[in-house]
């Protein structure tokens, strides 16, 4: 399955219908309850400045904004614009002991700041940072090794953006690591559901398909979430 | 209804699953052993009209022993097509049986397998499929026996057996409460499938994740024309936007005017934004102009392309057409409803409701009007005039409609459309559910995904195109006698 690629051949478009929504189907989702779909991505998401735009141009009622929605956007901005000291101390001051008992995602965070070091070109300062406080987290998991590995292996290219390890500098890296805390921060407040409704809408999919695949069933396969491409069986 | 004597094997009565009703409320299913059976050769089975379904994921009956008669041979289980009925289920081939009289379980085989205690008069037999394992399992007084049979092929039937005289047993498809807790155990099932989903693993490009996130809920806002939002969005995640920023904000003019029930003005506005959509699309007009006729019984729209019109408000709520401004508004001042001086449902509540869009205050004034107008002294006259322009407009959608090919969908929308004027309270009639505010949703998609098509851009969005696919799967779930699609709740999940 891949997210990147856009439709290729195989795909047959269906076609404009007007009737969809108009036949009395008690499934049938309305505009409201879509909205409230996406409302909810960026609520959990904490995307503050436009949870509030979207309530006011889909007439939506007041998002519930959780207590640390302010507290969490700060948190998101500081990690994807690469400030991790000041999204860990901002963590901290909101819950002590998250950091502590997360190992893994304290290591994710110290990553993005050697990250942001090799990014700067400072080649020395990476490796002390390195050896001074990421070797212990190498040490104790295989996964935190492979990604340290790979994250230093980037200091053995004359331009690390063109190496195979680039995409731990693309955005995408610090925006996922800026989500799995999001989601620990939300996990902490006893936030029921810490996955945005979408995710679990694309996962349903990706479910049911893996069920029908299971059982030998043809059916028409989403192929590529973002794009809602569909292969007819062939 | 007493289903009596056995004998006769093939006598049968209908199953429903549980928490569903069967088609007759008070049924009440008694099977009652009244021949002589003094060998095994003897018994009699019952069987269900009906397989299970496997598209429902858990299925129980229960069966009361009101007499276990002289012996208590008695067998409670399922059975295949084509099994012999006069045999206890459980000795032939793809026939499953719980036997009373030693507790046993028979699969298919003459020998059984120790399984449950004995039951008795008194007790209460269930009996539970789970079609998302295949698996068979019992309950006695309401206790949990453990799993009795694995790998059940499907299509199976709920099969009662007797044998000995005086043998009378009640079945229970869930016409009447049941002894064992059968909500709690969907409970879990629920939860087991929900966890299942939650825990997907995502695919390996797990980094992409996110930016698939993104873009979804990106193209979704600017799909809708959400202009300010997808911009302040874009702003915080980086996505681009595709189309041009004014481009949408008139997609979402647009859809504003569909959505607060200004159909004409909406047609207008489209007309003049894309001249040649409407003219390609006779459908799409007809459509609208079906929306439009309801509207107008709505009191929502005017005739907007009737140039008598304009201007000739009676002085009624002149502000109305002041906010928008966009030349097509001089049809505002009519929007008259001609059954506006009837009474209204009170609780109807549609103007309350604005369907999503934010009004403005001089938009709202509109919507509100037939409710004010009813008080107008002129009303009457008015009225009058607007059932004859009513009833231009519909022959003019009839006769559209009889260009169009004739399918049933547009005829069945002019009927029900013209059907609203039969009704002197139309909102209270079997029909009114046009009126509702929610209706306009449709109209509204159809006319944003022609402009999109027409200007060479994806015409639904994909978290639309994925919750609709999503829902197909389910039901080729149900199809294809998945039982675990019964407890991947779709709906729930938008709205959990």
């Amino acid at each position: 399955m891949s997210f990147e690629t856009p439709s290729s051949n195989g795909n047959t478009k269906p076609e404009r219908k007007y009737y969809d929504r108009t036949k009395s189907d008690d499934l049938q989702i309305s505009r409201t309850d879509m909205n409230m779909l996406i409302m909810n991505y960026l609520v959990t998401e904490g995307f503050k400045e436009a949870a509030l735009k979207f309530q006011q141009e889909a007439g939506l009622q007041e998002p519930a904004l959780c207590s640390s929605l302010d507290e969490r956007i700060m948190i998101r901005e500081a990690v994807q614009s690469g400030r991790i000291p000041e999204a860990i101390s901002l963590v901290n001051a909101l819950h002590p002991e998250l950091l502590d008992n997360d190992r893994y995602l304290y290591f994710h965070l110290q990553q993005l700041q050697l990250l942001e070091l090799i990014r700067a070109g400072r080649a020395e300062e990476a490796l002390a940072f390195a050896s001074a406080t990421l070797a212990e987290a190498g040490a104790n998991d295989r996964n935190a090794l492979t990604e340290l590995e790979r994250s230093l292996a980037l200091l053995a290219f004359p331009d690390p953006h063109t190496s195979p390890f680039a995409d731990l500098l693309l955005p995408s890296h610090s925006q996922k690591i800026a989500s799995e805390l999001n989601a620990a921060i939300l996990k902490m407040e006893n936030q029921e559901y810490t996955n945005p409704k979408l995710c679990s809408l694309l996962r349903m999919i990706l479910w049911s398909q893996s069920e029908l695949d299971k059982h030998n069933v043809k059916y028409p396969k989403m192929t590529d979430l973002a794009n809602a491409t569909i292969e007819q069986p062939k | 209804m007493d289903v009596r004597g056995v004998e006769s094997s093939s006598q049968t009565r209908g199953a429903q699953g549980p928490g569903r009703r069967p088609h007759l409320p008070y049924l009440h299913l008694r099977l009652w052993m009244y021949r002589h059976g003094k060998t095994h050769k003897d018994a009699a089975s019952v069987r269900a009209t009906h397989p299970i379904p496997a598209a429902c994921g858990l299925y129980y009956f229960e069966v009361r022993i009101v007499s276990k008669g002289r012996d208590g041979y008695m067998g409670i289980g399922l059975s295949a097509h084509g099994v012999n009925m006069n045999r206890l289920p459980g000795w032939d081939k793809h026939s499953y049986g719980y036997h009373g009289d030693d507790g046993h379980s028979f699969c298919s085989s003459g020998t059984g397998q120790p399984y449950g205690p004995t039951f008795t008069t008194g007790d209460v037999i269930g009996c539970g499929v789970n079609l998302v394992d295949n698996t068979c399992f019992y309950t006695k007084n309401g206790h949990h026996l453990g799993i009795a049979f694995r790998g059940l092929p499907p299509n199976l039937y709920p099969t009662v057996g007797l044998q000995t005289p005086g043998e009378v047993v009640d079945a229970n498809f869930g016409q009447q409460p049941f002894v064992f807790d059968i909500e709690d155990m969907l409970r879990e099932l629920r939860a087991r499938t929900r966890l299942a989903i939650d825990d997907f693993p995502l695919p390996t490009e797990q980094g992409q994740w996110q930016q698939v996130l993104h873009r979804m809920v990106s193209s979704y806002l600017v799909h809708h024309g959400y202009c300010s939002t997808a911009q302040a969005f874009s702003r915080a995640t980086g996505q681009t936007i595709d189309e041009d920023i004014a481009s949408i904000k008139n997609r979402q003019r647009i859809s504003k005017l569909v959505l607060s029930g200004r159909i004409g003005e909406a047609v207008e506005l489209s007309r003049r934004l894309y001249p040649g959509l409407l003219e390609r699309d006779p459908e799409l007009v007809f459509l609208l102009k079906c929306r439009q006729f309801v509207e107008m019984v709505n009191g929502t729209d005017a005739l907007c392309d009737d140039p008598d019109q304009a201007g000739t408000g009676e002085g009624i709520v002149g502000e109305g057409a002041a906010g928008e401004g966009d030349g097509a508004a001089g049809g505002n001042d009519l929007t008259t409803s001609v059954i506006s001086h009837t009474s209204r449902a009170p609780a109807n509540g549609e103007h309350a409701h604005t369907n999503g869009v934010v009004l403005p205050e001089a938009d709202r004034h509109d919507v509100d009007m037939p409710a004010a107008n009813g008080t107008h002294d002129e009303s009457e006259v008015c009225s009058r005039a607007s059932v004859e322009r009513m009833l231009a407009f519909g022959r003019e959608l009839y006769a559209m409609s009889q260009k169009l090919t004739q399918d049933q969908y547009h005829k069945t929308m002019l009927e029900d459309a013209f059907s609203l004027l039969a009704y002197s309270n139309p909102w209270d009639s079997p029909v009114g559910w046009q009126l509702e505010p929610v209706r306009r949703e449709a109209v509204c998609e159809a006319l944003n995904s022609a402009i999109l098509e027409w200007r060479g851009m994806q015409w639904v969005s994909p978290v639309e195109a994925c919750v609709s696919h999503s829902r197909d799967l389910l039901r080729r779930m149900a199809r294809a006698s998945l039982g675990a699609c019964a407890f991947a709740d779709l709906p729930a999940l938008l709205r959990r």
